[in-house]
């Protein structure tokens, strides 16, 4: 018998479907808690103010008049639902609606000097020093300014972006410990139920089977526009769902069983932060290794298996 | 526990915990619709590039993977993916390697690469257009999308290094067709779209550059920055009858102004060339493929489509 002989294998593939199986619970709660809290959206608006506060406007005395004024703006508030913040503002809007604002005084058609003479025309302040920069670098066409204007809001999304998923990674971080203690998932005494109970561990091994042929928790991803590659939408696909089959099984392999302490050991030091690693490393990693062991588990005729 | 099982059950944590150094998963490359939709039929892409990291000297010239290539590192402006250019023949290419020693970290230049997708170093994890690509921490970070040869770099036109890599003592010969062949078609790739976005998805690939010969089962096509055509692939020196190393003829990428470009230009169907290629994705098949699913159907049965760069004409 081979040193990895079909136990070791299936003990294997036993521990990387519970793995996937829980990091697809970690990848639907933290998609949850973004769409609870709005999080693209809300980190939009720290971007936006972060590029439009303190600027006052002619007329009236709030620091972040100007910011208002962009808020107010019809182009803003028909994509504003029910007073939360869109996930996405097109470059273009941006520049429209500060390019507007700029040029309120001027009706009709504007030239680059009604930009220009808009933006001098400011209070001192941040957005007066910006629009400034970039216009007097703009070779005097207004298309050239609004591209500039453009470019300076998507620099500020790509810190939005970056923003976003740092903060996609801690609550990863913090869903799957939260999961493992919840559950009790100790990497460690899931290894020995599996090693210690034979019809278990083949039932697993047979689920883990089907999981395996299901579609890989693929992304997909979705831009406001064919051409316009910013702020895209990411999502995976609809395999974020356990079916009954696994949902028992993990129940049979993790949870707190008898009085509380009696669950704890010295194997929940190790047990708990592999698992919490194991679930940052994401679903689309575990189906994968899944599916190379289950190729290895059934390329062939099991080592234990008797001639027939 | 038996001191057998014991010693299975420390391999066995041992080798979960490690996996995730050794085992490559399938790493997923978004792009917009558009941008296939312009560049599937295209050699190469005309950007803005933002040098952060560049080789100090270029690669040597021997074996494996001393390819005599420069690598730049950056960001730019129209793929918005992590990004490496690559000059080859970098000792040739000594003004444009001079003026790139000069240049500043985050210093941004035109620049015209041949757009190459190919899974080479993909990393761990999935890469979409659009997102913020980080400021690359070496010359080599994990790219899928390079601009591989690079044409022009600022004012210095590359198109003159097309051609073998070669010094005083050595050369560069890539990879035996026979084997860098046989892996390019077992590729696995599986494509999805979205309303706006064309996703491939595969794993990490080998084989960068390889030496083969060509046969042009038609007439090369113009497309503006190049030329396209299709041909059957044979080992270098094959006879005449011999089985193709493909499937079905893949389409041979050629830069306009470089030396392989001129010479496809003046020939037709039947011709044969010994050339040293690189492959990338065929963002024309994905195209097309994308087109044809339905909704979130994916795609895999045919593996990765891809087609094949040719940097250079060989001696036979």
């Amino acid at each position: 018998m081979g040193l990895f002989n079909s136990t070791m294998l299936d003990v294997i593939i036993g521990l990387i479907f519970v793995y996937l199986l829980l990091s697809i619970l970690c990848t639907a709660a933290n998609e949850w808690v973004a769409t609870l809290t709005r999080r693209r959206g809300e980190l939009l608006r720290k971007g936006i103010h972060q590029l439009l506060e303190n600027q006052k406007i002619i007329g009236e005395e709030n620091n972040d008049g100007f910011l208002r004024a962009f808020y107010r703006h019809p182009l803003i508030t028909s994509i504003m639902h029910d007073k939360n913040h869109p996930a996405y503002i097109a470059p273009r809007v941006f520049a429209a609606v500060v390019t507007d604002l700029l040029t309120a005084a001027k009706p009709g058609s504007i030239e680059f000097n009604d930009l220009e003479v808009g933006a001098k025309g400011l209070p001192d302040g941040q957005v007066k020093k910006s629009v400034l920069a970039i216009v007097q670098r703009s070779d005097q066409k207004l298309e050239a300014a609004q591209a500039a204007i453009e470019g300076w809001f998507n620099d500020s999304m790509d810190r939005v972006t970056g923003w976003y998923k740092r903060r996609t990674q801690i609550w990863t971080l913090i869903i799957a410990l939260a999961l493992t203690v919840v559950a009790n998932a100790d990497t460690v005494q899931i290894v020995r139920r599996l090693w210690q109970d034979p019809v278990l561990r083949a039932a697993v091994v047979e689920e883990a089977k089907v999981r395996a042929q299901k579609p890989p928790p693929t992304l997909s991803v979705e831009y406001k526009d064919e051409d316009d590659p910013t702020n895209p939408t990411v999502t995976r696909n609809k395999g974020n769902t356990l079916s009954g089959k696994e949902r028992e099984l993990v129940g049979q392999l993790l949870g707190w069983h008898g009085p509380f302490l009696t669950n704890l050991g010295w194997t929940t030091l190790v047990g708990w932060p592999l698992t919490v690693l194991a679930l940052s490393m994401g679903a689309p990693f575990w189906f994968d290794l899944l599916n190379k062991f289950m190729n290895v588990r059934f390329a062939g005729k099991s080592p234990d298996e008797k001639p027939k | 526990m038996q001191p057998l099982k014991r010693f299975q059950s420390f391999l066995l944590l041992a080798l979960l915990i490690t996996s995730p150094l050794v085992v490559r998963a399938d790493i997923t490359v978004a792009l917009t619709k558009g941008f296939v939709k312009k560049f599937k039929d295209k050699a190469t892409v005309p950007t803005t590039f933002q040098v952060d990291k560049h080789h100090n000297k270029p690669n040597p010239i021997g074996g494996g993977s001393d390819d005599g290539d420069v690598h730049i590192a950056g960001r730019d402006s129209v793929v918005k993916l992590p990004m490496v250019a690559e000059i080859i023949n970098g000792k040739r290419e000594s003004d444009t390697f001079d003026f790139l020693m000069g240049m500043s970290a985050g210093q941004s230049i035109p620049l015209v690469g041949v757009c190459r997708l190919w899974f080479e170093h993909p990393g761990n994890e999935d890469q979409i257009m659009g997102q913020t690509v980080p400021v690359p921490g070496n010359t080599n970070p994990d790219h899928i999308f390079e601009f591989h040869p690079v044409a022009k770099f600022g004012n210095f036109d590359c198109l003159d290094s097309f051609l073998p890599i070669a010094d005083q003592s050595n050369e560069f010969r890539g990879h035996p067709a026979d084997k860098a062949f046989a892996s390019y078609e077992q590729r696995p790739g599986t494509i999805t779209q979205s309303n706006t976005a064309i996703m491939i998805m595969s794993n990490k690939a080998g084989f960068n550059y390889t030496d083969f010969e060509m046969r042009l089962t038609g007439n090369p096509k113009d497309v503006g920055d190049g030329f396209i055509v299709l041909a059957d692939v044979f080992m270098p020196g094959a006879a005449a009858n011999a089985d193709p190393l493909t499937q079905e003829p893949r389409r041979m990428i050629f830069v306009k102004g470089s030396k392989p470009a001129d010479k496809v230009a003046t020939m037709s169907k039947g011709g044969k060339l010994h050339v040293l290629g690189i492959p990338r994705v065929n963002l024309n098949e994905v195209f097309a493929v994308a087109n044809g699913l339905q909704g979130h159907d994916e795609y895999s049965e045919g593996g990765l489509p891809y087609e094949m760069i040719i940097v250079a004409l060989l001696k036979d």
